[in-house]
């Protein structure tokens, strides 16, 4: 495995490097202690990319040399001023319990998960048409040309890359290159299994210090690691994975922040809403939709919906401004949204987005939907889950009601996009969906007490703290 | 609170069915032999083999090859193809990136190159190179 294995190296070393720098800036995201370590990795992950994409425009602007020193320079822009902003909370750990047959057993299937995807992702250099005519090939255009060059967004002839999508993908693209000294499509592949990794951290982490058991903590990620439709070898390249990543992110944040869990709630938040609004489009439309959240969750709660819209709005605000002063205004270049003047005309079309979904669902995809009906259905009521499950259906809704809109026709973005983009919302859904089984298998449940436990291993969602200052 | 474990249980097992069964299992055994038979080779042929050079693994070659032969500051590049189609032009596009690409346009612009993929020079151009199933070529 001479070439293949050896330019993997680079690769999973500047990984490694962000993952490592961003470990120091989550210790301002994340509260301190051994339940909260799986979620600071993966925040850690998120931040330490964060960077590796900001240092290339940040180098293009104060025309550095792209590379380490713009990215060391980043770090420590971020690093320093986290460490002294560090949270001071710590999360209570729930109580040790002798590891089960069902742990060892989603542990197996999660390890399984995981060198699936990875073998999937890692198969060849990623190929996948988005990948070749949008993300890859801008990220391809910065690296190569030193710039930003302005007809990526000018000229007619490169359409068919959307000039409109948001370029933080490319850029982390471009970083990884700059920092591994070359740019390599098979080997940067590696970022897909590690994003599902950080995303599969996040989820155990989370549901853990919301109160959840270790088993069904385990099983919850245990599933989604095999959720092939989102972890194949045709979304490796495309930014489903990572915006999947970012939802994650973003909905257990905006619960944490609304229920008040911890101090650092709102940066993460803040971060969180970045990541959306700079991977995909849709990322601001989940912002918003998690403003309308906030607001019905918080509504009775004076300035808690005020200062919570205000670290969701803003940061995401800021990155599209930060789009448009780069590039002017851009029209979504798939969709015609004057259909929306002729509602006669429209709603037809809304049948025959939604005609199109339902003869390409497999049966197979039936059984997945009515046994996921069945575990909402058996759970019992919780804030946090309804929210998440809230914030994935109105991205399913919005996914079924774009079709209507597209220029070559409903059916034709039904085949090409709808159930790769849906697949995007899998980490959500199942936060969201497990965050309702948490009374039913609780941390600790059997012959611990209670004592110690997290307020929110006991009333799931109750806005309290899960956290005691150190 | 039995039932509702019960049902939660019930519905795990047939997700977890599901997505194994969806997962399909088999494809990774095979992806596995291509990985460790493909692993050794350069980058540019294992592209050659993958899946986004299957509509046409000689344009690939073509295109690859006509990377290799560019002149350092060329402003872009037009390839004529007998079957021009948007993967062709993905993959042209990505493979040369940071140049330009056009394909089958009406006209070849100032200070870009061609090159011909699978259809015989135009009369009166210049071979820059000359490539497999095609050659990059110049204006006279």
């Amino acid at each position: 495995m001479s070439g293949f294995a050896a330019s993997l190296g680079p690769v999973a070393a500047v990984l490694a490097v962000a993952a490592a720098a961003g470990w120091g800036v989550a210790a301002a995201l994340v509260p301190r202690g051994r339940t909260a370590r799986p979620e600071r990795f993966a925040w850690g992950l998120a931040a330490g990319l964060a960077v590796v994409a900001l240092s290339v425009p940040f180098a293009f602007t104060l025309r550095l040399p792209p590379g380490w020193l713009p990215f060391l320079l980043i770090c420590a822009l971020a690093v320093l001023p986290a460490r002294l902003l560090a949270a001071r909370e710590t999360v209570a750990d729930p109580p040790q319990r002798p590891p089960d047959a069902a742990g060892a057993v989603f542990t197996a299937a999660l390890v399984a998960g995981l060198l699936a995807y990875a073998l999937r992702a890692l198969t060849e250099p990623m190929w996948a048409n988005d990948y070749l005519a949008i993300w890859g090939f801008k990220g391809k255009t910065f690296f190569a040309e030193g710039a930003v060059p302005q007809r990526l967004f000018q000229w007619p002839s490169l359409s068919f890359s959307h000039p409109e999508y948001p370029l933080g993908l490319p850029f982390l693209y471009a970083g990884i290159a700059y920092l591994a000294g070359r740019w390599d499509d098979h080997a940067m592949a590696l970022l897909f299994p590690v994003l599902q990794a950080g995303t599969l951290l996040l989820l155990f982490g989370w549901l853990r210090r919301r109160g959840a058991g270790r088993t069904l903590a385990l099983g919850a990620a245990a599933l989604l690691s095999l959720f092939e439709p989102l972890y194949r070898g045709f979304t490796t390249g495309m930014a489903e994975v990572p915006i999947s990543f970012a939802l994650v992110l973003l909905g257990t944040s905006l619960c944490d922040r609304i229920d008040r869990t911890d101090r650092s709630a709102s940066r993460r938040l803040v971060l969180a809403s970045v990541l959306c609004a700079a991977t995909k489009n849709e990322g601001l439309f989940f912002v918003a939709a998690g403003l309308i959240v906030a607001a019905i969750s918080a509504f009775s709660r004076r300035g808690v919906f005020a200062r919570a819209a205000a670290f969701l709005a803003l940061p995401a605000a800021l990155v599209a401004a930060a789009h448009r002063l780069l590039r002017g205004s851009l029209p979504l270049s798939d969709f015609d949204f004057s259909w929306l003047r002729r509602p006669g005309e429209l709603l037809p079309r809304i049948g025959e987005s939604v005609a199109a979904v339902l003869e390409n669902v497999s049966p197979l995809g039936w059984v997945g939907l009515a046994a996921l009906a069945l575990m909402i259905a058996a759970g019992r009521p919780s804030p946090p889950g309804t929210r998440l499950i809230a914030l994935a259906a109105c991205g399913v809704a919005a996914y079924l009601l774009l079709p209507a809109f597209a220029v070559r026709g409903p059916a034709w973005l039904v085949q090409t996009a709808f159930f790769r983009t849906t697949a995007a919302l899998a980490p959500l859904l199942a936060a969201g969906v497990t965050a309702r089984l948490i009374p039913l298998w609780p941390s600790g449940e059997s012959s611990e007490s209670g004592e110690g436990r997290g307020a929110s291993a006991r009333s799931p969602g109750a806005p309290r703290p899960s956290t005691r200052a150190s | 609170m039995k039932a509702r474990r019960l049902a939660v249980l019930s519905a795990g097992a047939a997700l977890a069915v599901v997505l194994v069964v969806a997962g399909n299992p088999g494809e990774l055994v095979r992806r596995a032999r291509y990985l460790e038979g493909s692993a050794p080779l350069e980058l540019a042929r294992r592209r050659a083999g993958g899946s986004g050079t299957a509509f046409d693994r000689d344009f690939f070659v073509f295109v690859e090859a006509a990377r290799r032969s560019l002149p350092a500051g060329v402003h872009g590049l037009v390839i004529f193809t007998p079957r021009p189609s948007p993967q062709a032009l993905y993959l042209a596009s990505y493979v040369l990136a940071p140049v330009p690409v056009l394909v089958e346009p009406d006209g070849v612009p100032p200070r870009w190159l061609a090159a011909v993929y699978k259809l015989p020079p135009p009369e009166g151009w210049r071979i820059v190179a000359r490539l497999p199933a095609g050659a990059l070529l110049a204006r006279p």
